[in-house]
């Protein structure tokens, strides 16, 4: 009895063992630097003003629209940070859907990162909407999402940034970011974004605003190590 | 033959036996040639029939392009607003049937005159200036089996136009006057007007219900126009939305030349909504922002009355710092009526020859005025003439007023029975229109219909009483004649 117990322990042991080094082994196959970006905006934010004249209930009186929003310290908000031809990885699917939102008659996220696959567009607002987006590697699409349909899935299935709006409130911009790999980022309102677990090696790290344009700078990435990257977007 | 026929053909063929397979070995190459259409013929037809629109490229910018509203479509987009399939690009059908019909309400013509293989084989090459995008073929958009129009299905589309706002820019009175439409872009960022739903004859791509139905269903590319197939509650409400879109106009225009207006007994009402006789004209249209105007009259012993009923998307008066301008309309008549004077140039008259405009204008009311050319307008010192007016849900309903006969050298007296030149200015303020730039015709009729006078309650009784009389004592006559043999 006891020896059928101490080989039991003994079988865990080694499974567990084995465990923990296919995990390591896997961490280390994935290349595991992480890249820190900082993307900063030397220049006056761009927020237009636009006085709404309907569904003032949902929508507010007056909209704010972010054209380039800034933080503290120049930092923008809604860069998109990638890593451009993340060399070791062919194709990625997006497990689950991503959400976009429309609140308050705008778009949450205002710019939203997602694998190729599904996505599910919510009307929280419960008034017409239309989903109309400007692509062109995808299919375009607009169709209409009255107050009653509360969810909507659609597939974005080839990488680009695609823009988003709906022409009942002709303020609402938004985009979304197909990415062909997971290494990407979108920035906070510090202008900072973390990629984790980018294979190592030489890459070129790119940034992309809808307004500001687009970026590029190679940087070595080490294993188990964060390397930081700085840009300054210019008008 | 259409083409359909040729889906249809080969499966009743194996069937029916060797006689008809023969048909079809015969028919089907011919047809599925004709169908797939020859791009390089239709080169040839398309540089001498599309271009100078479309552009040699096809990209929308021929020379004759800038002077089009809406602008000709850019095919090198492969976005074509009227589709019967469930993809983003049309069928070849689609694209046939526009070439045939032409797109109601816009520059596009109908190529009916073309013969069927011409228009097959420019199907073909319009295909070719976006060959990437019709590399696959299209699905088509299914319809759910149709419902009939019926008062139950009009009430169900009205339920479902309020539930899925579809006044949001086609106004609640389908007028194409909801809150959204100022805002309104197309693909290429012009702007666009949605479409007003009251005027079916304009839908761009038909107004029978399976038409109407199919564009709810597939939405209009290219144009803030979703798709509502997914976005209704049932199946069956895009047929009940069809009913109702159908209901809220008339089928067609019944333009006229003639504004005939009936005799009255009594006061007339100014009250713009009370019920006139109707005739309608169709304005000349240089900015399509006013394309149509109803016009009605009624005079009596003292004085004649105008009702005008016109769609307008914005209610305007004048602010020039925002290029807004008031809304006005104006009736242009001769000022003198002899019947040997030549008429004034219909652009409101010249220096020898002038008009008299009774109009009315946002912030004015109602005016008169003689002109001597658009930009020679004198208003009349004094007006005499009145009016009221209403504006709802995208229309104008106007009462004007005026005596009759005036001493005034300058204003025209109206007389029954003679044929009185009219012509109709309008202008819509919120488009930027002002002076010379409006919607006109040019000159149509007016007739006061001679009054009918109570004597025809009285003749007609006498003779037949007469007549009966007449005849009864004839029969008694001959009855005593008789009697006496």
């Amino acid at each position: 009895m006891r020896r059928v117990f101490g080989m039991g322990i003994a079988v865990a042991l080694v499974a567990a063992v084995a465990a923990f080094v296919g995990v390591l082994s896997r961490a280390t196959a994935q290349g595991g630097g992480t890249i820190e970006a900082d993307v900063k905006y030397n220049g006056a934010p761009m927020i237009e003003t636009i006085k709404v004249n309907k569904d003032v209930e949902q929508c507010g009186k007056e909209k704010k629209i972010g054209k380039i929003s800034v933080g503290p310290n120049k930092g923008l908000l809604n860069a998109v940070v990638s890593v451009a031809d993340a060399k070791g990885v062919t194709t990625a699917k997006a497990a689950k859907p991503v959400v976009l939102d429309q609140k308050g008659c705008e778009f949450h996220p205002p710019v939203l990162g997602m694998l190729p696959g599904e996505i599910e567009v919510l009307n929280s607002d419960g008034i017409l909407h239309n989903i109309h987006t400007f692509s062109t590697a995808n299919p375009t699409l607009n169709k209409a999402q009255p107050k009653f349909k509360k969810v909507m899935r659609e597939k974005f299935e080839k990488p680009e940034y695609i823009r988003v709006q709906c022409d009942v409130h002709s303020w609402m911009l938004g985009w979304i970011a197909v990415m062909p790999h997971p290494y990407f980022g979108i920035t906070d309102d510090r202008g900072v974004t973390k990629i984790e677990n980018v294979p190592a090696g030489k890459q070129t790290i790119e940034v992309w605003h809808p307004v500001l344009g687009t970026q590029k700078k190679e940087v070595e990435v080490k294993t188990g190590q964060t390397t930081k990257v700085a840009f300054e977007l210019k008008k | 033959m259409t083409p359909v026929a040729t889906r249809r053909r080969p499966r009743t063929a194996w069937s029916v036996g060797p006689l008809a397979v023969l048909l079809v070995v015969i028919t089907v190459p011919a047809l599925v040639w004709a169908r797939a259409g020859d791009a390089n013929a239709g080169k040839a037809v398309y540089e001498r029939k599309c271009s100078l629109c479309h552009g040699e490229k096809g990209d929308g910018k021929g020379p004759g392009a800038e002077r089009l509203d809406p602008r000709p479509r850019d095919f090198t987009s492969g976005l074509y607003k009227v589709r019967t399939t469930a993809d983003k690009i049309p069928s070849d059908q689609d694209l046939f049937n526009v070439i045939t019909h032409g797109m109601p309400g816009t520059s596009m013509p109908t190529w009916a005159v073309l013969p069927e293989r011409d228009r097959w084989n420019l199907v073909a090459y319009v295909k070719s200036f976006a060959a990437e995008k019709f590399k696959e073929q299209p699905k088509p958009q299914e319809l759910p089996r149709e419902v009939s129009s019926s008062a139950e299905s009009i009430k169900r589309g009205k339920e479902m136009y309020e539930a899925i706002e579809c006044n949001k820019c086609h106004g609640a009175a389908g007028r194409a006057d909801g809150p959204s439409m100022p805002e309104l872009k197309d693909e290429w960022g012009n702007a666009i007007r949605p479409a007003n739903l009251t005027k079916r004859w304009k839908f761009r791509g038909g107004s029978s219900r399976t038409d109407v139905a199919m564009r709810l269903a597939a939405g209009v590319l290219g144009t803030p126009m979703p798709s509502f197939i997914d976005s209704v509650e049932k199946p069956d409400d895009i047929w009940h939305l069809t009913s109702y879109v159908l209901s809220l106009g008339p089928e067609s225009p019944n333009y006229a030349t003639l504004v005939s207006v009936g005799a009255v007994d009594g006061a007339i009402p100014d009250d713009p909504n009370a019920d006139f006789c109707q005739v309608i004209v169709d304005p000349r249209n240089f900015n399509p922002s006013i394309d149509l105007m109803a016009v009605r009259a009624v005079y009596n012993g003292s004085e004649i009355a105008f009702h005008l009923t016109w769609d307008d998307p914005t209610r305007s008066v004048a602010d020039p710092g925002k290029n807004v301008f008031a809304d006005a309309v104006s009736l242009q008549f001769p000022p003198r009526l002899q019947a040997e004077t030549e008429r004034p140039y219909f652009l409101m008259g010249d220096s020898g020859n002038p008009v008299y405009l009774l109009g009315w204008e946002a912030g004015k009311g109602v005016t008169e005025a003689n002109a001597s050319g658009p930009d020679k307008v004198t208003p009349i010192a004094g007006s005499e003439a009145t009016g009221r007016i209403v504006f709802q849900d995208g229309q104008y309903r106007l009462v004007m007023k005026r005596p009759l006969a005036s001493k005034d050298p300058n204003r025209p007296s109206f007389e029954p029975a003679r044929f009185t030149p009219i012509a109709f200015h309008a202008r819509d303020g919120g488009a930027g229109e002002t002076g010379p730039k409006m919607s006109l015709t040019s000159w149509y009729y007016l007739r006061l219909e001679e009054p009918q006078s109570n004597r025809r309650f009285v003749v007609p009784p006498l003779v037949t009483l007469v007549t009966v009389v007449a005849m009864l004592m004839i029969v008694r006559a001959a009855n005593r004649r008789t009697a006496d043999n």
